[in-house]
């Protein structure tokens, strides 16, 4: 069994520790907004963030995440609750076919973590592993920029939802990974 | 009212269109004929799953509950190009409710949701905005105006007090919803006639550009065809022959039944599955699967590297300089012509066989419960799918159930139903559940691809140098026999003889070769520019990998050919190449009113930042004119596209920003395949797997893009695919003056 952290609550999974990780989301865990793109680590679709940094999954072992948080587009937020991410994406009308879009998101949200006043050259270099083939690159940049200029002005946040924790202040529990 | 009644301009392509339904109907494919229109009244014989007491459900695309919730039904699919939010702004303003407030919903198969244009339930040739503009509205101000109607009988006032607001009735300073009325409404009969909105008038339309999917899709909560669940469905994955068209021999599944997850090994039409618990673990068994091949004739001895008589280019080379050859199209003296011009300027050019590469690859769910059938998927031709599984699941069509998603890009791709047959067989011989997955591997390696073209111009210039005749001939496969072959086993049954369903089937290539041209091979070749005499002949010439629709078809070759030799022709004059287009379209005044602006806007002739240069293109496809000027630098054989300016007149333009999206995303579509887009072939089997050799244009690579829309009072047209066909020209052309190197062949190549 491996146990990690998803989208704050404390998950337990029994899959061989070579299972990636995205494939253990979408199908053990059943949640299903972080998409299947190349499985080779190309294009982005799979992206999340482990420990904050966007991250493909497609080729991430699980047994690599045991005991690491992880976020997926559904902890950023929800229709009811937007991150100021995915409102700037929704303002600007961001989402064409919307496949590579909760990718996209997760890269972003990577990238104002880091850097709320992102340059052009930024936003490029952090986003050039998120493939669109829609050709949404235009207003994926205009929506980030107007994500970063939201929280210079404090008026944002990354992450919209409020997870309740119930395991937070249990011990951690041991893991053995099967493989 | 049916849409011929539509204030289109009867130009050339109109025509053009037409005749490739007559051709299409001669071939007998168009289902149980051309539908024209969406039936107005009666009940729909659809059922909604949320119908309840005091519903008003004019027809299969329309409900309005007693609780005033409006559901639009939508017709086409959804698959980035906006008509989610395109076709319901166009309801929402003649029912005068925010679009925002209507509930849209994917539907399944029903021939009530048949495209007006094709008679077929298909998403496709930029048309959906089109053909429903009048259709759509017209419905919705009947609607409107029945409920209008009932009020006035409920409430007791004249017709003229009874107005409506944001889907309420307002009468005597009174606000009542919809929903009040709809139990009567129901019951009256619906008016036909009711005059549509002015344009002056309009609320939303050519205003409201926000996409009603864009929280759904923003959060991760939009459903695609890869993300249905649910209990005991099991996952599945499909090994084929290396060469499309292969089938079994034999297989060995020893080594793949003991590993886990692994549920059953079946042996279907053009491979074997393992259906298996998880992805994963289904996916892993194919390396150790043991299968023998049946390879198909014609297309394993083909490479697309051989230099061999007969193979690789060679073969569409040999067919272009043979005599042999349909004349598509003609006017003047044709050719002949030629023998009376002061100049011809000649040009050969090639584009390569081209995948889709959606970014959720082909997938479908299959479910039998005894002689039901459900599928679940996101496809562009939701009729045909119902009827490929109820053939494959060997089951009535009435017991086949369609669950349409999003579509996570279609292009033309999920045109075809492939990856249904493939579901509905596995499901029918392993008895799960299962949903079949198609890695990107599978993508790349079994599409329907952009067909490999090769053409050569000859063009004939008087002794001021203006052009004379146009003379073009193109070689290559043609698109119309594999739709007919993949759609024949599913609906020619129905109206065709036993026996002919075969025949038509395999011979069907022969059929129409030397009868009449695909339009699709040649269209946009010829049109655009004025010219005394023209001729367009072409040669089939077929290697056997499938081919289909791929974003704007014919145009994705024929603009890049016909824009790069009209480049050629100026140069070969010493003429500035926005001038000398616009000395030719002077029966084309919408197309040169796009290169005029665009001019202008770019600042043509004006000077540019120290090594860059620009390069123009103009191509009118699906009824929309678009001009196109690249703005382009060559460093070290490094080509880098730095901005481009399009201006594009597609008629109104209903939800203004999804337009410009919409160019955009053709713009670097159409940049994809000019700088890096080539699948090849080796021995029969496609090269290419991935996104690391078939690469796609990322931000990094993506220039600036500025969209110029032309104000214009004509019925919409086309936007999703007419932003592709010019942009590798416009790029080849500024390549051209930065290097003076003519590069005929895509994707560039500087060596
Ligand atoms: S699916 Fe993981 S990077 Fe493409
Ligand atoms: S929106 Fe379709 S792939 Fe990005």
């Amino acid at each position: 069994m491996i146990s990690f952290k998803l989208n704050g609550q404390t998950v337990n999974v029994e899959a061989p520790g070579d299972t990636p990780l995205l494939w253990v989301v979408r199908e053990h865990l059943t949640m299903k907004g972080t998409k299947f793109g190349c499985g080779m680590g190309l294009c982005g679709a799979c992206s999340m963030l482990i420990d904050g940094v966007s991250t493909r999954t497609c080729i991430m072992p699980v047994q690599a995440v045991a005991n690491r948080h992880i976020t997926t587009i559904e902890g950023l937020g929800n229709p009811q609750m937007m991150s100021t991410l995915q409102n700037a994406w929704v303002e600007a009308d961001v989402p064409q076919c919307g496949y590579c879009q909760s990718g996209q998101i997760i890269s972003a949200t990577a990238l104002l973590s880091q850097n709320n006043n992102p340059s052009d050259s930024d936003i490029d270099i952090a986003m050039s592993g998120n493939i669109c083939r829609c050709g949404t690159y235009p207003n994926v940049k205009k929506a980030i920029k107007n994500a970063a200029a939201d929280l210079r002005n404090g008026k944002g946040r990354l992450q919209a939802v409020q997870v309740f924790d119930p395991t937070a202040t249990a011990s951690p529990e041991t893991q053995e990974v099967q493989s | 009212m049916s849409v011929t009644e539509q204030p289109l301009t009867q130009n050339k392509q109109t025509l053009e269109n037409s005749s490739r339904r007559s051709f299409l109907k001669k071939m007998g494919i168009v289902g149980g004929g051309l539908v024209v229109g969406i039936p107005l009244t009666g009940c729909a014989s659809v059922k909604f799953p949320n119908a309840m007491d005091g519903d008003l459900q004019p027809n299969a695309l329309l409900q309005i509950t007693a609780n005033n919730d409006i559901y639009f039904y939508l017709p086409r699919s959804e698959m980035g190009q906006g008509v989610y939010t395109g076709l319901t702004t166009m309801l929402a303003e003649e029912l005068d409710v925010h679009p925002g407030k209507i509930q849209v919903k994917n539907v399944g198969a029903h021939e009530e949701y048949a495209n007006p244009e094709y008679g077929l339930q298909l998403t496709g040739g930029s048309n959906s905005i089109r053909v429903h503009f009048i259709p759509l509205r017209q419905m919705a101000a009947n609607v409107r105006m029945v409920i209008r109607q009932a009020a006035a009988q409920v409430l007791q006032l004249p017709l003229d007090q009874i107005q409506t607001d944001n889907g309420m009735i307002v009468a005597n300073g009174k606000k009542l919803p919809y929903g009040d009325f709809t139990k009567v409404a129901a019951h009256l009969s619906l008016p036909e006639e009711t005059p549509l909105r002015k344009k002056a008038d309009f609320k939303y339309i050519g205003k409201h550009s926000k996409r009603l999917d864009a929280v759904a899709k923003s959060t991760g909560s939009a459903e695609f065809g890869l993300d249905v669940e649910f209990a005991g469905l099991h996952r599945a994955a499909l090994k084929r022959c290396p060469v499309s068209g292969g089938t079994v021999k034999s297989f060995d599944d020893s080594k793949v039944k003991s590993l886990p997850g692994v549920k059953a090994v079946v042996s279907i039409f053009n491979g074997v599955a393992v259906v298996a618990d998880h992805y994963y673990q289904a996916k892993a068994t194919l390396p150790v699967l043991d299968v023998q091949w049946e390879l198909p004739e014609t297309l394993s001895d083909f490479s697309s590297d051989s230099t061999e008589a007969g193979n690789g280019k060679q073969l569409f080379k040999a067919a272009l300089d043979s005599d042999e050859s349909d004349n598509a199209h003609k006017e003047g003296n044709g050719r002949e012509a030629l023998k009376t011009s002061d100049t011809v300027v000649s040009g050969e050019y090639w584009a390569p066989y081209l995948a889709h590469a959606t970014m959720e690859p082909m997938n479908c769910t299959a479910k039998f419960t005894g002689n039901k059938l459900e599928i679940w998927t996101g496809c562009q031709n939701p009729g045909v799918a119902a009827k490929l599984a109820a053939f494959y699941g060997d089951v009535a069509k009435d017991d086949v159930t369609v669950h349409s998603t999003f579509l996570g890009g279609g292009f033309g791709r999920r045109i075809s139903s492939d990856y249904v047959a493939e579901a509905v067989s596995i499901a029918k011989a392993s008895g799960f559940p299962v949903q079949l997955i198609w890695s990107r591997e599978d993508d790349t390696k079994r599409d329907y691809y952009r067909p490999a073209s090769m053409a050569e111009f000859q063009v004939g210039l008087d002794k001021d140098g203006n052009i004379d005749s146009w003379n073009v001939k193109r070689s290559g496969p043609n698109i119309l026999p594999y739709t007919i072959d993949e759609v024949t086993d599913a609906m020619m049954p129905g109206f065709l003889p036993d026996g002919m369903v075969d025949w038509i089937s395999k011979a069907g290539y022969g059929l129409f070769d030397g009868w009449t041209v695909d339009p699709t091979s040649v269209e946009g070749l010829f049109e655009d520019y004025d010219a005394n005499h023209k001729s367009v002949d072409h040669v089939t010439v077929d290697p056997g990998l499938p081919v289909g629709f791929w974003r704007s078809v014919g145009h994705s070759f024929s603009g890049f050919f016909k824009e790069s030799m009209m480049d050629e022709v100026a140069i070969s004059q010493q003429q500035d190449p926005v001038t000398y287009r616009l000395k030719h379209l002077k029966s084309n005044p919408r197309l040169a009113n796009t290169l005029k602006l665009a001019a202008e806007k770019a600042g043509w002739g004006k000077p540019l930042p120290e090594g860059h240069y620009h390069g123009v293109a103009v191509h009118a496809s699906f009824l929309s004119y678009v001009t196109q000027i690249a703005e382009v630098s060559v460093n070290n054989g490094q080509i880098k596209v730095h901005k481009v300016t399009c201006v594009l007149d597609c008629g109104l333009a209903v939800n203004p920003e999804i337009v410009i999206q919409q160019m955009e995303s053709g713009i670097l579509f159409g940049l994809t395949a000019a700088l890096y887009g080539e699948i090849t072939v080796k021995d029969g089997a496609v090269v290419q797997s991935n996104f690391h050799d078939y690469p796609i244009l990322r931000m990094n690579e993506s220039p600036d893009i500025e969209v110029i829309i032309v104000e214009s009072d004509e019925a919409p047209t086309g936007v999703g695919e007419p932003g592709l066909p010019p942009i590798a020209g416009a790029v080849g052309n500024a390549i051209f003056a930065a290097t003076g190197k003519r590069l005929r062949s895509l994707p560039f190549k500087l060596s």
